[in-house]
């Protein structure tokens, strides 16, 4: 099928996002032509400026478009705890509880031999530089439950100890809102492990 | 009636078995027929309404007649509480299992429907083969009744495939291998509590089954053999000290060999008849009893968790003990365990066991009933 070059490169530019087939890309750029030109005009701004104005926050590692970023720069913040957290997304997350009032860092992945990655790969030693300057009290390793985050979470253990800081790391369990029976076995089981006494 | 028992079978294109029709009445089966006739394809077709997978090969396509588009098993079967309708049709396409004229999607739901132990001339490698096929027995049949196991596993395995590569590189980070170290141990002690939990009940009923069928001539012990020091000379809360220092003296012999040396995943079991490593040093007649009480063991392990025995497949096994160990062995079975037998004769055979038996000739997949 014959398509103009500017509606093909389009189609093409859609498909290398994440998640979007040629149908949907053939959707899209059509969407796209029906479109106010202000609108395309913005969409293509958008695009541009998420690239050019986003850098990583030179104090935690976050993406920001100040430096340093919202977050480290928010002095009503509880600058006295730091979460770690392997992904910015993660930081998404945690910020969506409104719970936490504290700093980050992120460390963007985790410790894995298989992939390469070790802690010179990660964001390690602005961590260190940060525990020792600020006026830090305690670490929270929030890494992912499995093989890896635990793994780089045991290193970070170890490798700050000597600041006398107090290190905890998350829990891990049942989905609150959700009924005991539908929990998966693994799940409940870990649950079960990390009970508390009331 | 506290039992189960398949009441019939419905076997369809599968393999070379045309069409049968079987109703089962009898406690015992025995399949009767020359080499390659369609006895062990019969077994199989059991095998498979059980499990949802054949023992002998992984493509379902290999199960369907030649140039046929579909095979079809069913089975009616009697449990205490219920009676089930189960029925895998396999095509091209896949396979489809039905419980109750309902559709399964999820094979680890439907499993459990038709408990059922095999017992296959192929399981011998439990004595004689690598410490790899009988670390796989132990998992599966922890596997079947802990989730959890399944989840420690994948973890451990996990574990074991970063510390490798680690070991593999040209110097590896010491305080990276330190913390996997210490996540090897933090791993290992859950898989080594459930592997010697099942273990326990494992070894007493092994020991009687391999004593009834022996006659209590002589005895199978069963011990776990880790990788590290006995187990069995520390208290579990130990574990943890005792596996910290082996793995910090294996060391350097790590560092050379560039693999993970010690842990779950390089443990054995070890079986003793008489005293003596029965794999290395037994008759065949011994390393056939004690792979045979391995799996009959099986039967009391599942009655202990759901409260009756599952079904029995023995195929091809009469033959390869003397007379007195199958005699020994059809008469621990007799009356409690609904039991398939495959042989070539009827020849040896005990005429009270065969007098009670339901027979049936196997002939170029024709199944015929004799008696």
């Amino acid at each position: 099928m014959y398509l103009p070059q500017p509606i093909s490169k389009l189609i093409e530019g859609f498909m290398r996002l994440p998640g979007i087939g040629p149908k949907t890309a053939q959707r899209l750029a059509f969407f796209v032509l029906t479109m106010k030109e202000d609108d395309v005009l913005d969409l293509a701004k958008a695009l541009v400026r998420a690239k050019r104005d986003l850098s990583t926050c030179s104090v935690c590692g976050n993406i920001t478009d100040q430096d340093p970023c919202h977050i480290c720069s928010d002095k009503s913040r509880d600058q006295s705890v730091i979460c770690v957290v392997q992904d910015t997304r993660d930081v998404i997350a945690m910020e969506r509880t409104r719970e936490y009032r504290g700093l980050y860092h992120v460390l963007h992945g985790a410790i894995s031999p298989m992939e390469g990655i070790g802690p010179e790969e990660l964001q390690i030693p602005e961590l260190l530089k940060r525990v020792s300057n600020e006026e830090v009290q305690e670490l929270i390793l929030a890494t992912n439950p499995n093989v890896e985050g635990e793994a780089t979470a045991i290193y970070l253990s170890k490798l700050v100890k000597p600041f006398s800081l107090k290190v905890t790391r998350i829990a891990h369990g049942l989905p609150v809102g959700g009924d005991l029976e539908y929990a998966d076995e693994v799940t409940l089981s870990k649950a079960l492990e990390g009970r508390r006494e009331l | 009636m506290n039992r189960l028992r398949i009441q019939s079978l419905q076997v369809k294109e599968y393999r070379n078995i045309q069409s049968a029709q079987l109703d089962f009445s009898s406690d015992l089966q025995l399949f009767i027929g020359l080499n390659a006739q369609g006895k062990t394809n019969l077994l199989e077709s059991i095998f498979l309404l059980a499990l949802g997978k054949s023992h002998r090969t992984r493509s379902h396509r290999d199960l369907i007649q030649f140039g046929k588009p579909f095979a079809v098993v069913a089975a009616t079967i009697q449990k205490p509480h219920t009676t089930d309708h189960v029925r895998i049709v396999l095509s091209e396409k896949g396979k489809r299992i039905e419980k109750n004229g309902v559709e399964q999607p999820r094979l680890s739901q439907y499993v459990g429907t038709l408990p059922a132990v095999l017992f296959s001339p192929e399981d011998l490698e439990l004595v004689k083969g690598s410490p790899r096929v009988r670390r796989r027995f132990l998992d599966m049949e922890i596997g079947q009744v802990s989730p959890t196991y399944i989840y420690q596993l994948n973890q451990y395995q996990q574990l074991i495939q970063q510390r490798n590569r680690l070991l593999k590189d040209p110097v590896p980070s010491e305080s990276i291998l330190e913390v996997l170290d210490q996540q090897l141990v933090q791993f290992s002690i859950p898989i080594w509590k459930r592997r010697l939990l099942f273990l326990n009940s494992l070894k007493v009923w092994a020991k009687e089954t391999y004593q009834m069928i022996a006659d209590e001539k002589e005895t199978l012990e069963v011990y776990y053999q880790p990788s590290t020091t006995q187990l069995s000379q520390h208290e579990s809360a130990e574990w943890e000290d005792m596996l910290s220092q082996e793995i910090r003296q294996i060391r350097t012999k790590e560092l050379r060999r560039r693999t993970t040396l010690i842990g779950p995943h390089r443990d054995d079991l070890r079986l003793e008849v008489a005293g003596v490593d029965v794999g290395a040093f037994g008759s065949q007649g011994q390393q056939r009893t004690a792979a045979l009480a391995l799996k009959l063991a099986e039967l009391e392990l599942i009655r202990e968790e759901i409260g009756y025995y599952p079904i029995l497949l023995l195929d091809d096994v009469l033959s390869e003990l003397d007379d007195s160990r199958r005699s020994h062995l059809l008469k621990k079975i007799q009356g409690r365990v609904q039991t398939f037998v495959t042989a070539t004769s009827l020849e040896g055979l005990d005429a009270q066991t065969v007098s009670r038996a339901a027979i049936y000739q196997v002939a170029q997949g024709k199944i015929t009933k004799q008696r």
